[in-house]
């Protein structure tokens, strides 16, 4: 192969290594590190000068640092005369736009807890280091997410008095540092709780929350730094691909996980496709599609009981969820009070729609991030009376405790790919509950199909 | 067409100094939610209206750790306040994120200063304010306007009150600060020397020649950052091997990164003077801070108001 240059980002090195293996090429010379005020540098080690020029980063890790890696990258390629510059993010970062600050568990927005805050005081007040996420998670903690997803779970949160509601928000609180609910830093001086209190409280009635939806960001990023075309693996959202000026190819993982599951589910044949939520529903339907399987769907219904009745003002803030009830109390008289109460609790019901008793169950989703929404969905097919449980996921990021959860879920086996770096899931979960789906065949074959100017649209049918 | 006000929103960088500013303009720090989500993603919410409003937002390059995540922080701000309707969207920079990569100073260098700047006007900066700029030229790399304020002001009243013209003469650390520190002696009736420094590799000097007579002198090293320190302690070294009789360093960005602090602690320094454009974390007796909040909120005001930035350039913000 001529003229083509590939650089491995710092984010994922072995899957470059297997991608350029495919290829028969080597990954090009390029020190990647950091000055030590904390800028990223990078140092090209060959000419770029008219070359074809593969960038492979994937948006996981410390996200930020590697996507500013990939666009300095990128730009230093293009600065340096590279005919053509290719993104290449077999898992795209932000690439979840939520339109609602809360989380998949359904829970509002919350700040920080309090007493680990303290305990964290000693070590620094940055924000990066307020995460407390990809800390093992404590027993105590993880009892208070069971009460929590309990709590989310049983649908008996109609009518709770007040204390029980306050007890209830400080189980959310505690189990927030461990969930995909944003973590708000604790600045000197200033109480962060308090801060957020006042910033989702209903004061500003009528405004609803504006919450940033980085994809257009990112996508404009990525051509400002110089990037020429994007390479990339199911998306979350398809119409991501529209926020690009540039060429955007994503490539299906559904002929490889079509694949796994033919060969490495030994009763397949029985199954039912299930996907965890309506939103890849399409993905998996065109799976149970293709293999003549049956298809069943969960259903997620997040929403307060108070949105049924006539439009409040105090909901109109924060995208109808209100966020403590203490607020919501102050400018609401009593006989509203019980039934507003309620829906300061959030109901969130599960459903599922298709038959899975005494079948073997295959979830099916493209992305498992806090992991609740896959974990969720396999108890419920448990309780359902579904005999196994498989779950198949494109990108494993797998943050916070959410290996932990999984460890502990109702998912008998689980398969990702390795668009991810999947080595501390394996070693977390054992090699017998984890199968990890090799796609750098894919992306090798992308990459030299789009080097030498043909179609790639024979990638999204078959397996390479 | 509806009034319209200064909004100002800080990012998680250096919540200290949008304090200041925002007590000095007399304009509450709008609600903004800055998070990480458990994947490390940045989260941005704004919890009030910003539609048709003149908005600031304070963000500095710091952080070894998170530089590119308060970067990020920005951008995404800037970005929500563009897609929630800002009438004007001016980025507060203090100290200006790899602002001495900018240029292309061997094969293949990245020039990622100008990135940077390309990076912001993406995100939908309308007005960049930022403090003495590594190297001026930097400005040029943005097709916005770019209001490049001086401490120096702030660094000649300090000079004036605390340490006195008796006996000082002023030093350049290397060739690129000599022009700086020129202006800074013409202005102070004073003497100044140079140092002139061999570098081989970034973040590492070799040889160092001092130029000028130094002997029984108080000597004020005076850069635009300090970052290792490596060219500090060095000159510091130099001057006091010189005859200097005390040598006193003011420098406007403390970066202080790395075995900074270390250095900063067994170093032959009187005093060490920076400006607050970063949080600087150093625990030591001789440290001494300049304020400079002060000419970060006027300059807010005069652009909100269009009025001339160019009086901060030579005057001190009481």
């Amino acid at each position: 192969m001529n003229n083509i240059i590939i650089f491995a980002g710092s984010s994922h090195p072995t899957l470059v290594e297997k991608i350029c293996e495919n290829l028969s090429i080597k990954p090009s010379q390029v020190k990647l590190g950091k000055f030590s005020n904390g800028e990223t540098s990078i140092d090209i080690g060959e000419s770029v000068r008219e070359k074809d020029v593969y960038v492979i980063q994937s948006g996981c890790g410390h996200v930020n640092d590697n996507f500013m890696e990939l666009l300095i990258l990128i730009n230093a390629c293009k600065t340096s005369s590279a005919n053509r510059v290719t993104a290449v993010m077999p898992y795209f970062c932000y690439s979840r736009q939520p339109d609602i600050p809360y989380t998949a568990k359904g829970a509002p927005i919350i700040s920080k807890p309090k007493h680990s805050a303290v305990k964290e005081s000693g070590n620094t007040t940055e924000i990066g280091s307020v995460l407390t996420t990809h800390k093992p998670v404590s027993q105590r903690s993880r009892k208070s997410i069971d009460v929590a997803i309990e709590n989310t779970l049983s649908s008996l949160s109609l009518d709770r008095s007040t204390p029980r509601i306050l007890k209830s928000e400080d189980n959310i609180q505690r189990s927030s540092s461990n969930s995909r609910i944003p973590v708000i830093p604790e600045r000197d001086g200033t109480s962060s709780s308090e801060a957020a209190g006042a910033l989702f409280n209903t004061n500003n009635s009528g405004y609803k929350l504006w919450v940033a939806q980085a994809g257009t960001l990112i996508a404009n990023l990525l051509t400002t730094a110089g990037a020429d075309h994007v390479i990339t693996m199911d998306l979350h959202d398809p119409q991501f691909q529209g926020f690009f000026s540039i060429g955007v190819d994503n490539l299906y993982c559904k002929p490889l996980i079509q694949a796994y599951i033919q060969h490495r589910i030994p009763e397949y044949k029985d199954a039912v496709i299930v996907s965890p939520d309506s939103g890849g529903a399409k993905r998996s339907s065109k799976v149970a599609d293709a293999l003549g399987l049956p298809f069943a769907l969960i259903h997620k219904e997040r929403r307060s009981q108070i949105l049924k009745g006539p439009p409040d003002a105090t909901l109109a803030s924060g995208g109808g969820v209100p966020l403590s009830p203490k607020p919501l109390i102050s400018n609401l008289s009593g006989s509203e009070l019980k039934h507003s109460m309620s829906a300061s609790k959030f109901v969130q019901t599960t459903m599922l729609v298709g038959d899975v008793r005494n079948k073997v169950c295959i979830l099916l989703d493209d992305l498992v991030d806090t992991s609740y929404t896959i974990t969720r969905a396999a108890r419920l097919l448990k309780d359902q009376g579904a005999t196994k449980v498989y779950a198949v996921v494109t990108h494993g990021v797998f943050s916070g405790d959410a290996l932990n959860r999984v460890a502990q879920s109702a998912i008998d086996k689980i398969a990702v790919t390795n668009t991810v770096p999947q080595d501390e899931t394996i070693a977390f979960l054992g090699k017998n509950r984890v199968d990890v789906i090799d796609v750098s065949r894919v992306f090798g074959e992308a990459i030299r199909r789009i080097h030498n100017g043909e179609s790639i649209s024979m990638l999204f049918e078959y397996v390479t | 067409m509806s009034s319209n006000s200064i909004k100002l929103l800080a990012g998680n960088s250096h919540p200290e100094l949008a304090e200041k500013i925002s007590r000095r303009l007399g304009v509450p720090l709008s609600k903004v939610g800055v998070y990480h989500y458990s994947n490390k993603e940045t989260s941005v919410t704004i919890g009030e209206s910003i539609r048709d409003e003149d908005v600031y937002i304070v963000q500095t390059g710091t952080g070894e750790q998170e530089i590119n995540d308060f970067l990020m922080e920005l951008l995404i701000m800037v970005h929500a306040c563009r897609s929630a309707s800002a009438r004007k969207i001016t980025a507060v920079i203090p100290n200006f994120p790899y602002a001495r990569q900018d240029k292309k100073d061997k094969s293949r260098a990245t020039i990622t200063a100008k990135l940077v700047a390309k990076m912001l006007e993406t995100a939908g900066c309308d007005h960049v304010i930022t403090m003495d700029l590594h190297a001026s030229q930097i400005q040029g790399f943005f097709h916005i306007p770019v209001d490049n304020l001086y401490a120096e002001p702030n660094i000649l009243d300090y000079i004036r009150k605390n340490i006195g013209v008796e006996n000082t003469m002023l030093v350049a650390p290397d060739a690129g600060s000599a022009k700086r520190t020129s202006t800074l002696s013409d202005k102070l009736n004073l003497n100044f020397a140079l140092i002139h420094k061999e570098r081989q590799k970034a973040n590492e000097i070799s040889r160092m020649v001092l130029v000028g007579d130094v002997t029984g002198k108080s000597c004020i090293i005076v850069d635009d950052m300090a970052d290792t320190c490596g060219t500090l302690v060095k000159a510091t070294d130099t001057l006091i091997a010189n005859g200097a009789k005390e040598v006193i360093a003011i420098v406007t960005h403390g970066i202080f990164s790395g075995s900074a602090r270390e250095k900063l602690k067994s170093g032959k320094f009187t005093k060490i003077v920076t400006t607050n454009t970063v949080p600087v974390n150093l625990d030591l007796d001789i440290y001494d801070q300049i304020d400079i909040s002060a000419m970060l909120a006027e300059a807010i005001r005069r652009l909100h108001n269009g009025e001339s930035v160019s009086y901060l350039f030579n005057h001190v913000v009481v």
